[in-house]
């Protein structure tokens, strides 16, 4: 059963970092279509408490993921009514938006803290599972981490070699473009930022069904904000989103098998790890190309003066 | 003098091209001449609508909570309007007031700093390490002095990292920022449940109290220190500086335009740099006048959500360093009213989240009138 | 450099204004400073002018949401046994109150609405506690589970069960249940009364079992479930199968336990029911009585000079230990179930105690010396390193 060190690491990485991956693919989208969504840890909280709560109500945890997902979506539509409609800032939308959803599932989740589910548990993929090393750490996980798994490749298809991909990309680097072809902009950013609301919310579900099993106010404990910023580490392309996550979930998970092991730690030094570890790659990829946001995302963080 | 300008950074700042769309953008700068009377009585008008229906909203969310919105509402007017409890906004306001400046000055240049959170912590921290190290060594107001300037200097540095990397390898300040917070709040925890311990405290981790000598002075007899005074000082000096100097106006010139302002000579980099090294600066004074004020102890609980709620306080004035006053006093008031949502109402302590949240929705949504539709 | 020089304008007439109205302000020391630098405390008064005398209203604070399925929870729950338990007395309630000054203002709130009575019920609310205490000497503040240092106000107290003593009982029947010698433990923070639940955890199981080892992970969060899952998870690879935490809220650990068929001990309450297989037993609070007996002897004003004007501990020596013992899971054999009764016998004893010395260290000093301890709050006090047995390793705490 105790495996090497640096299986269980990895493995935890990829457990942990589902919910991340979930976000950050979200995330990913609504960046991607010039929307940037620093709320995107109230789309989580969303999704953990419905995703729990409709799960514990109907018996059924993939009425209960869709939930939550749907409510991780709503969220989002209030942030594309106002950054798109009302033109309030971005980032500080984002924001109010996380205490709205702070407030709102605590208030609501409160019924369901004592709750039961059925869930997620993991599911040995046949004949993948008994892959050496590999197995362990990727095939022997839930259902949702499977679908995060396919996701990654569906996004980069559909970025980068869909017509739907083109149209997107183009909402969010030339949209003036976009218009001259006779596209409107604005119905493709609502699509992006509400795609994106909805994969947090499923994230969160993740969080709350498949990993913890639980729903607790707050529990998302900054994931959402880790999520946004595994986006900007990978030049928000979702093959890198995804080492991203599973790098950050690694580093989430180095403490309690270190400790487990009976090797005495830092826990604060350690509780660092993922922070300092995403500046540094920051650092370290720098100027590249890849690493630049959309145009019409530069004009969001540039800020401005007055709103 | 070396210059710290490094082109290529000013060229990434830079993108010539025009607003698009413009949904995507914050809207550009109006430089507009003061609004006649008329238009400021209907802004005034919007905003109180607009409170007004974040208001009822609330009512709502309460009455589905089983409480009566019409007494928790008188409650909590009732709450935040005696004598003791402006006090209680005053104290509370105080950091925040200082961690929105910190969003503010560098807004100026163009820069998000997200990290008010972090810098506030690593200034209170700055500060009881030199009151730890000084001890009893010192005059208390060479301390003072000592605390003031170190936590004036780690915020700066702790800040200023994220525009040198910004102004020299490109990255977003937004997200260095933000990733910084949790770093700040690791370090301090570290010392409080190790380094810095108070041997001789309670169990709870904390660091030693600060010598009575080294506080900030109360006000009269009530529990207001003069951290709310050094907070309206430097507010009015941020105002001043925005105004009536040259550096204030290099500072608008490079968040209006950073290549304009490249060819007009300024040392766009260095400004960035300054800026928001001010910011950081500031909030680390709101960790000092927090510890010095009215915590006297690094605990695991110091300050945290300030910051945050700072960086809206910022974007509810549109950094204007006085309305952020205001806007940060304003915010405290709703956490301090919402207290009696809880003793009176029976409401969850959640319910003031929401309150806030639908609060500051309805003033960055339609407080202003706004064109739907730029393109 | 610039060579312009900024305007010394009004602003910096205004700071030298508000500097001078600063100059004239008090100086800024607690009232519990205050008095404990004057000369000294004031005779205490019982009857009609005694701190709480007469109170209609008492107020509660909790540290995390009363809906925890934990710790706060069950003090929320005993501030609800008050509301019953004693005629015509108001409730009042704060949730989410941080451990910094925050806590003073809602305390003070709940004075300005008429309460004589607080209860903080956190570790950490001791501070705020004592602030709030001394400068309101007709206002009873008690404060649950911490310990205050030197002369203890007449309108203060802490008061806490003996934690231990239960988690001692669950220990031996977690070294009767292991079969790989390995216990698991998720804490959250390296504090004293964390520790000497860990120490006597390790050492109720090394009482019937030699070999049994107890495994720290701490989560640094009181209450992150993805951490306390993942902690859980890094245990359990490594063949730990029985599993007890000290967390805020606790069903993470108990469903994990549960789902990879390993044993369990509960905390702050009884999670039976999430883990019908596994379930060995556990501590949980009942704080009704407790509080209920509290809130009368304040209102009564015989506060001052009580046993609850003190460091109160009630365990299993002196009374009536509001943290008691849950029932047992299936598994528990009948042998262990007596084993357990005969040491509840011994530390119940005028000579025993889950800390009865000598008692080692990690690494190897002497922790407790041989013979009992003196009383619940040095134990309390001393236990400020693992003992031996346990794996794993915290910050320093001396």
């Amino acid at each position: 059963m105790s495996g090497t060190l640096l299986a269980e690491v990895l493995t935890g990485g990829v457990r942990g970092g589902t919910s991340i991956l979930f976000a950050a693919l979200g995330e990913t989208i609504c960046e991607r279509a010039g929307v940037v969504n620093l709320g995107t840890e109230g789309n989580m909280l969303m999704g953990a408490m419905t995703g729990y709560a409709v799960a514990s109500i109907t018996g059924n945890t993939w009425v209960g993921v869709a939930a939550g997902a749907a409510a991780g979506g709503a969220l989002a539509l209030l942030h594309a009514y106002f950054v798109l409609n009302r033109r309030t800032n971005q980032l500080a939308t984002g924001l109010v938006l996380l205490f709205l959803a702070l407030g709102v599932t605590s208030l609501f989740g409160v019924a369901y803290v004592k709750a039961d589910i059925d869930a997620f548990q993991p599911v040995a993929v046949p004949g993948l599972s008994s892959l050496p090393f590999l197995g362990e750490i990727f095939f022997e996980q839930t259902v949702l981490t499977y679908l995060a798994y396919a996701l990654v490749p569906a996004l980069w298809w559909l970025l980068f070699r869909s017509r739907w991909g083109v149209v997107l990309r183009a909402a969010g680097e030339r949209s003036e473009v976009l218009a001259t072809y006779g596209y409107r902009v604005k119905p493709v950013q609502y699509l992006a930022v509400v795609a994106g609301g909805c994969l947090g919310g499923l994230g969160g579900a993740q969080l709350s069904t498949a990993y913890t099993n639980a729903w607790f106010e707050n529990m998302t404990q900054g994931r959402g904000f880790i999520a946004v910023a595994v986006v900007i580490f990978a030049g928000r392309h979702p093959i890198k989103v995804a080492g991203g996550s599973l790098l950050f979930g690694a580093a989430l998970a180095l403490a309690p098998a270190l400790q487990a092991r009976g090797y005495s730690v830092n826990q604060f030094a350690l509780d660092a790890v993922p922070y300092l570890l995403t500046i540094v790659v920051l650092v370290l990829l720098g100027k590249r190309e890849s690493a630049q946001p959309p145009e019409g995302l530069q004009k969001v963080f540039e800020g401005s003066a007055v709103t | 003098m070396t210059t710290l300008l490094d082109p290529d950074a000013v060229e990434a700042t830079a993108p010539a091209a025009p607003a698009p769309d413009g949904a995507t953008a914050a809207s550009p700068p109006p430089t507009a001449a003061p609004s006649p009377w008329s238009a400021r009585l209907v802004g005034l008008g919007r905003t109180a609508a607009a409170l007004g229906g974040a208001l009822v909203v609330f009512a709502v969310f309460m009455k589905a909570k089983g409480a009566d919105p019409v007494a928790a509402y008188r409650e909590m007017l009732s709450s935040v309007t005696s004598w003791k409890q402006v006090g209680e906004i005053l104290i509370r306001g105080t950091p925040i007031i200082l961690a929105a400046l910190a969003v503010s000055v560098p807004a100026r240049a163009g820069l998000i700093n997200v990290g008010g959170e972090g810098q506030l912590v690593i200034g209170g921290v700055a500060a009881a390490g030199v009151a730890l190290g000084l001890g009893d060594t010192a005059s208390p107001v060479l301390v003072t002095v000592l605390m003031i300037l170190a936590a004036a200097l780690a915020g700066a540095a702790w800040s200023a990292l994220a525009a040198v990397l910004r102004v020299y390898v490109d990255i977003n300040e937004s997200v260095t920022t933000l990733l910084m917070n949790y770093l700040a709040v690791d370090l301090m925890l570290y010392l409080i449940y190790d380094a810095w311990k108070d041997r001789n405290g309670s169990g709870q981790p904390a660091t030693p109290a600060l010598p009575v000598a080294d506080r900030l002075p109360l006000v009269g007899q009530s529990r207001i220190h003069a951290g709310i005074v050094i907070a309206l000082v430097l507010a009015v000096l941020v105002y001043v500086l925005f105004k009536k100097t040259s550096f204030g106006f290099r500072l608008a010139v490079v968040g209006g335009n950073p290549e304009a302002a490249h060819r007009a000579g300024l040392r766009v980099g260095l400004l960035l740099i300054g800026a928001m090294a001010l910011g950081g600066a500031l909030a680390g004074i709101g960790g000092y006048a927090q510890l010095a004020g009215t915590e006297f102890k690094l605990r695991p609980g110091f300050l945290v959500g300030y910051g945050y709620v700072g960086f809206l306080a910022s974007w509810l004035a549109r950094h204007k360093p006085l309305g952020v006053v205001g806007a940060a006093l304003l915010l405290s008031a709703v956490v301090i009213g919402g207290d009696s949502l809880q003793l009176e109402s029976n409401l969850p302590a959640a319910s003031v989240n929401v309150l806030m949240g639908l609060l500051l929705l309805a003033v960055f949504g339609f407080s202003t009138k706004r064109k739907a539709v730029a393109a | 450099m610039s060579s312009r020089t900024p305007r010394p304008s009004r602003a910096l007439i205004a700071l030298a204004g508000l500097a001078m109205v600063a100059g004239a302000c008090g100086s800024n020391q607690t009232p519990a400073e205050k008095a404990a630098s004057g000369s000294g405390g004031s005779t205490p008064a019982t009857g009609a002018g005694a701190p709480g005398a007469g109170s209609t209203k008492v107020g509660f604070i909790f540290v995390g949401p009363k809906d925890d399925y934990g710790y706060n929870q069950a003090a929320y729950q005993g501030s609800q046994a008050v509301k019953a338990g004693v005629p015509g007395i108001e409730v009042l309630t704060a949730e989410n109150v941080p451990e910094t000054d925050e806590a003073v203002r809602v305390m003070e709130q709940m004075i300005d609405k008429g309460a004589k009575i607080i209860f903080a019920t956190s570790y950490g609310h001791l501070d705020p506690a004592t602030k709030v205490a001394a400068a309101h000497p007709d206002v009873v503040v008690v404060q649950q589970g911490n310990l205050i240092k030197g002369t203890v106000a007449s309108n203060m107290g802490t008061y806490f069960g003996t934690v231990y003593e239960p988690v001692y009982l669950a220990g031996i029947a977690a070294g009767k249940a292991t079969k790989s010698n390995k216990l698991g433990y998720v804490y959250a923070f390296p504090i004293p009364q964390t520790i000497a639940n860990i120490n006597s955890f390790e050492l109720g199981a090394k009482s019937v079992n030699k070999d049994a080892k107890t495994y720290v992970v701490n989560t640094s969060n009181w209450c992150d479930p993805a951490k306390q899952a993942e902690a859980a998870k890094s245990l359990i690879s490594q063949g730990v199968d029985v599993i007890t935490q000290h967390q805020d809220c606790t069903s993470t650990v108990t469903k994990e336990a549960e789902s990879a068929g390993i044993s369990v001990v509960g905390y702050h309450a009884d999670a039976s029911t999430l883990a019908p297989k596994g379930w060995l037993t556990g501590s949980e609070w009942k704080w009704d009585d407790l509080y209920v007996d509290i809130v009368k002897t304040a209102k009564d004003g015989k506060f001052p000079g009580s046993k609850y004007n003190a460091n109160y501990r009630v365990g299993y020596k002196t009374g009536t230990n509001p943290f008691v013992q849950s029932k047992y899971g299936p598994s528990v054999s009948d042998d262990t179930k007596a084993l357990i009764e005969k040491a509840k016998k011994e530390i119940s004893g005028a000579d025993g105690s889950p800390f009865k010395g000598p008692i080692k260290a990690q690494d190897g000093s002497e922790l407790f010396p041989a013979g009992v301890p003196a009383d619940y709050a040095t134990i309390e006090d001393k236990n400020k390193a693992f003992v031996e047995g346990v794996v794993g390793d915290m910050p320093k705490m001396n």
